[in-house]
């Protein structure tokens, strides 16, 4: 279980996200949505522990200010959207640092569990038969679903998301987030999105955050939180009557 | 080809480039002589009809004079690997932070002075060289640490390039004062094997040995780090301490090289980027060999620096510069090209 008691936190000290309360249960998908700049990818990092919060953040009742990197990573695992690479490794050995943290002993060596786990992680993202490649001769998708397989790997309780599926074309923001929803109900553990998109997030979430300038608006299931009045408020224009538009066109364009 | 093999190649090329290193000079002493001498020398065996000049040459002035040059290639190898990872730049090294200007302010200042410490006798210049050269990165990654809390490499790369700039300009100032000193505090800015003996050997090589099995025990780190300092630390990695580690470690095994035989260039960006070319980027395998290439072409330096305008020696600085500049441009544009 994922709790959030009075985070606040931000950069160079001044605080971007304010005052944020909340909780999660195993099992549950939490998504963030809110206009640029309002704190979303602020408070995955602040979930994540990797930038520091006032308030406290707990997971499955332990203060993730009291645990090492090691240990919040054995929990949660980040998700982020694709960025360059800088140097170029096999599919399976960037698969294989997803189990940095369970690999014990002076050199790190894996065991015979970690070649299995990468494998059976390989596998379920469909990149098996290409794991000799090397990452940067794969398209934009195979390499989203490598990280995807390194997230995996590390077989965390909560993923966090942060706008993985930019950049990716429409099969394979379904695809992801059609795997990882799948994942979530499969195991009984968690995720926390921030996904610019309005359809993929009420596709993922059975809970929303709706945030505004670094504080809640809303936050609940779907028909509590994403009202058209809260959406409306946050993004500064008529979002529903703007689905709904789209929606008219693609009906027209249907029936031919 | 599979890496097993690469590997063995490499060895194998290191071995012939040491040998070829021993026997090649003003006087030529055939692979299979100098392979005699070796064994006689560590098993104790009869050496044969080899004359004893030969023997006295091989021993006492090329061998130590090779292995030096293959310990101090692969420690700038190694450390410029570590570095170009850790900064996320192909073109960072030692050199980026300050070790060389601080390593040439502390050997200027015994140069000049002419000071010796008793106890420490001929090693008073790479003692001071090493104190200097790693007091300046010291202070070059806590200033920056002080300026950015999260320790940005662009941050790292800025203020040791300022660092280096501002230790220049106090060299350029002691060069100007003592200029009757300036020849010799130039041909030890630009590095040199000669006249070195087994004592050097015997200090360098546990400092080399033990510092790249330290750096190859974070070879994970330094993979996950390429991919980003966040992605790195949200996979486990305590990555500002270990930044300071490796950025410490590194700048370590360059100043103790250097502080021996002056500063050398190029090794450490070049042997890099041909290791990453033939063996792929996991530092379990850059790092070690990255010490075995940046050995070999070490020697392969040393080799051309003695040989060519014989008998006057070339600094090694010169011509790794000059293989190297036109090397490492084949190298890096010929791998942008096939992307």
């Amino acid at each position: 279980m994922l709790e959030l008691k009075n985070v606040s936190a931000g950069y160079d000290g001044i605080d971007v996200i304010k005052d944020i309360s909340l909780s999660l249960n195993y099992g549950e998908n939490l998504c963030i949505l809110g206009p640029n700049g309002c704190g979303k990818t602020t408070l995955i990092k602040a979930i994540a522990g990797l930038i520091p919060c006032k308030g406290k953040i707990l997971v499955e009742g332990k203060d993730i200010g009291n645990m090492k990197r090691k240990e919040i990573a054995s929990k949660i695992a980040v998700m982020s959207q694709l960025s360059s690479i800088f140097f170029s490794y096999s599919v399976y050995e960037t698969v294989l640092l997803g189990r940095y943290l369970h690999m014990k002993g002076v050199f790190k060596g894996p065991t015979s569990y970690d070649k299995r786990c990468v494998e059976k992680c390989l596998k379920a993202v469909g990149l098996y038969e290409q794991k000799d490649k090397q990452i940067n001769e794969l398209s934009g998708g195979q390499l989203q679903r490598v990280f995807l397989a390194r997230t995996l790997a590390q077989e965390p309780n909560i993923i966090l998301l942060d706008e993985p599926t930019n950049h990716l074309d429409l099969k394979y923001q379904a695809e992801l987030i059609d795997y990882l929803k799948e994942w979530s109900k499969e195991k009984g553990h968690s995720i926390v999105g921030v996904l610019h998109d309005i359809n993929l997030a009420m596709r993922l979430g059975d809970k929303f955050l709706i945030l505004e300038e670094g504080r809640i608006v809303s936050c609940g299931s779907a028909n509590k939180a994403v009202t058209s009045n809260v959406l409306n408020k946050v993004y500064s224009m008529d979002v529903v009557g703007f689905m709904l538009d789209s929606l008219k066109k693609w009906e027209m364009l249907s029936e031919f | 080809m599979k890496t097993k093999v690469k590997i063995l190649i490499t060895l194998l090329i290191c071995i012939i480039v040491i040998i070829l290193g021993i026997g090649i000079g003003s006087i030529y002493v055939p692979p299979k002589t100098t392979i005699n001498i070796l064994i006689s020398r560590m098993f104790s065996k009869p050496l044969g009809d080899i004359p004893d000049a030969s023997v006295s040459i091989v021993w006492n002035l090329r061998i130590p004079r090779t292995l030096l040059a293959f310990i101090v290639g692969g420690a700038l190898a190694v450390s410029g690997t570590v570095m170009q990872s850790v900064l996320k730049n192909p073109l960072a090294s030692s050199y980026t932070l300050g070790v060389s200007s601080g390593a040439s302010v502390g050997a200027g200042i015994i140069i000049i002075t002419g000071l010796s410490i008793p106890f420490l006798g001929m090693f008073t210049l790479p003692v001071f060289g090493l104190t200097f050269g790693l007091l300046t990165v010291f202070l070059a990654i806590t200033f920056t640490s002080k300026l950015d809390k999260n320790m940005s490499n662009n941050t790292i790369i800025l203020v040791g390039m300022v660092f280096s700039l501002f230790i220049n300009a106090i060299l350029t100032l002691m060069s100007a004062l003592g200029r009757e000193h300036v020849q010799q505090l130039l041909f030890w800015q630009m590095g040199s094997f000669s006249s070195r003996e087994w004592s050097s050997v015997i200090i360098l090589l546990p400092i080399v040995v033990i510092g790249v099995i330290i750096l190859m025990r974070y070879s994970r780190e330094l993979d996950l780090m390429t991919f980003g300092e966040d992605q790195a630390s949200a996979i486990g990695v305590e990555t500002h301490k270990v930044k300071w580690i490796l950025l410490g470690l590194s700048a370590g095994l360059t100043g103790s090289a250097i502080s021996f035989v002056g500063v050398i260039g190029f090794i450490d960006l070049i042997a890099p980027h041909v290791v990453r070319n033939f063996f792929g980027s996991s530092h379990k395998i850059v790092i070690p060999m990255s010490m075995f290439i940046g050995g070999a072409f070490m020697v392969i330096c040393d080799l051309i620096a003695r040989t060519i305008i014989s008998p006057s020696e070339l600094p090694v600085g010169a011509v790794t510069a000059l293989i190297g500049a036109p090397f490492f441009a084949h190298v890096y544009f010929s791998k942008r090209k096939v992307r």
